[in-house]
């Protein structure tokens, strides 16, 4: 066996390669080649015998009116959860990056939502939330009327507000770390230059924060796809229309096997996010000049 | 002076968003040791001929912190009077459990693969699993099922577990883990002539029990909670795990969900607990380019 690694002899298998191959087939037989396989799909017109129709796929997709809806919300959901949750993140990091002794504690605590899975907490966001739930119960008590929060627009807001609580404690970690990196020299600069607490956020914790900013981003994207779990726990197959999302669409079309508006919508999916990731990688790059 | 009132205010506001957070799961904590017919008092709103004589005329789901008597009800009917629990947290394990072995053994493998590998391109490779690793769930799920339907196991469990063991985020990870390591223990072992496979052995992987206790870990919480791939895949409810199956109890049995909730969560908070540190290292180690 040893003879395969030595140096000497030219025929030798790169021993890198043996440790890398069971994953990498395991790569491209689950991951890459149905994803070609789903990119012919996407252009031709039957899954079994299908003639190539070029963009006829995409055209109807984009006249499609429950893909186009769950298209809105799901962008809405990200425009609303991303900026809200990294803010968020981003000050509990700073309070618990003053504290200093008890951190892990207290970053204990933002942590447990993330571990906990979606279906325990479905009783209990139910119970907030219905009609006759905590929730109403006590705005009625307040003089107040009742919000109908899974059947209206409103619904929206529950839902942003059970994904940041879920998700608050992966953000704070990155920002944690991010803070931690900033060098304090470059605060004591600050301070001794006479800047104010809003001066020095603005001019040395924001800036040194860029890349973390950039990362959480990212992350905080791809993680907004996975709200879905709790609006399906929550609300079923056929949701209120303002929390109908992109996997809403695409479950129903997994129970026809519309292969058609699957792969189409999979490929919109993987371009826009491509094109997402490039443009933060982009301004990152910009600004480390 | 004011440092100190400036510290205290940042405490009591952590401490304020701390109880706020982790509310949710205390209340679940508490009440899953109420007995059953408190629960239907408190979480269902009925009427009954009392309520029209008092004059009442809403009601709304009241939510105790403190049950006003304890017991072990609970946990005794969903631990042995209905195994039907049991057998769906049974389940639950069979998903998480291969996936979690088999993602740690093929992503450490290929992550040393990596390092090893000596070609000029294989940094593009690895580009390769950054982007796929980056796509929504949403964007996988039909490469998913199509592999799934050519190799007819679409009603099985394995159409969820191995494209789990094979995704590329245990090999991104474990190759950022490998990066951190310290060079200098590698070319000792080389310039004395170790093979690569009792370097892997050996040297790397003992370094590595922090990047293996955050991988076990974020593998685990991620397919405790799977939901998505369960409704595409798995149509049988006797063979769904809890984390779908555990929204569907309240109908049933609204007197035992917090028992449910409790006994289901308890695993990923345990391994939080053990593991806080290599958790919060994971999450920063899967951000770092």
């Amino acid at each position: 066996m040893n003879r395969l690694f030595t140096n000497a002899g030219k025929r030798k298998i790169d021993p890198g390669l043996l440790f890398l191959l069971p994953g990498f087939a395991g790569v491209l037989l689950f991951y890459l080649w149905p994803f070609l396989v789903s990119l012919w799909y996407a252009f031709t017109d039957n899954p079994i015998k299908g003639n190539f129709v070029g963009l006829a796929n995409f055209i109807e997709l984009l006249h499609n009116k429950p893909y186009l809806l769950g298209l809105k919300n799901t962008l809405m959901f990200i425009g609303m959860s991303v900026p809200l949750g990294m803010i968020l993140s981003l000050a509990v990091a700073m309070l618990i990056h003053r504290t200093g002794r008890r951190k892990e504690l207290f970053a204990l605590v933002f942590l447990i939502p993330l571990v906990i899975p979606s279906g325990s907490m479905v009783f209990f966001w139910k119970a907030l939330f219905l009609n006759d739930g905590y929730v109403n119960g006590v705005l009625v008590s307040l003089g107040l009327e009742g919000i109908n929060w899974f059947e209206t627009p409103m619904a929206m807001y529950v839902i942003l507000l059970i994904f940041i609580w879920k998700n608050l404690g992966y953000n704070m970690v990155l920002f944690l770390a991010g803070l931690h990196n900033i060098p304090k020299e470059y605060y004591e600069a600050a301070a001794v230059d006479g800047s104010s607490g809003v001066l020095t956020f603005f001019h040395v914790t924001l800036p040194g924060l860029v890349p973390m900013l950039v990362l959480t981003a990212i992350m905080s994207v791809i993680n907004s796809f996975k709200v879905f779990k709790e609006i399906y726990l929550i609300t079923g197959s056929y949701p209120h229309e303002s929390i109908y999302m992109l996997q809403h669409f695409m479950n129903n079309m997994f129970f026809s096997l519309n292969y058609q508006k699957l792969t189409t919508a999979t490929c919109i999916l993987v371009l826009l996010i491509t094109v997402l990731v490039q443009t933060l990688f982009r301004f990152e790059r910009r600004h480390d000049q | 002076m004011n440092r100190r009132f400036f510290d205290a205010a940042v405490t009591a506001t952590l401490v304020a968003m701390g109880v706020l957070f982790a509310a949710p799961l205390i209340v679940t904590l508490t009440n899953s040791f109420m007995p059953g017919n408190d629960i239907v008092a408190h979480y269902t709103t009925q009427f009954s001929v009392f309520d029209v004589i008092d004059g009442i005329k809403e009601k709304f789901i009241s939510i105790p912190v403190i049950p006003s008597r304890i017991t072990l009800s609970q946990y005794k009917d969903v631990l042995v009077s209905q195994p039907v629990f049991l057998m769906l947290l049974f389940n639950s394990l069979k998903i998480t459990l291969p996936v979690v072995l088999g993602n740690l053994m093929v992503s450490i493998l290929a992550a040393y693969g990596f390092s090893l590998w000596k070609w000029k391109h294989k940094e593009k490779v690895f580009m390769i699993y950054v982007i796929i690793m980056l796509m929504p769930l949403q964007a996988v799920l039909v490469p998913n099922y199509i592999v799934a339907d050519q190799m007819g196991i679409t009603g099985s469990y394995l159409a969820i577990i191995l494209p789990g063991i094979f995704s590329p985020f245990g090999t991104f990870l474990m190759r950022q883990n490998m990066k951190s390591m310290p060079k200098e223990y590698l070319e000792a072992a080389r310039v004395d002539g170790a093979s690569p496979l009792y370097i892997f052995l050996h040297i790397v992987l003992p370094q590595m029990k922090s990047g293996i206790a955050a991988l076990t870990m974020l593998v685990f919480i991620e397919y405790w909670n799977i939901v998505e791939q369960v409704i595409i895949f798995i149509k049988e409810y006797y063979k769904q795990p809890l984390s779908v199956f555990l929204s569907y109890l309240p109908s049933e049995n609204v007197g035992l969900v917090f028992a449910a909730s409790t006994i289901y969560m308890i695993l990923p908070i345990w391994f939080l607990t053990l593991g806080q540190k290599d958790l919060e290292k994971g999450i920063e180690m899967s951000g770092m380019k």
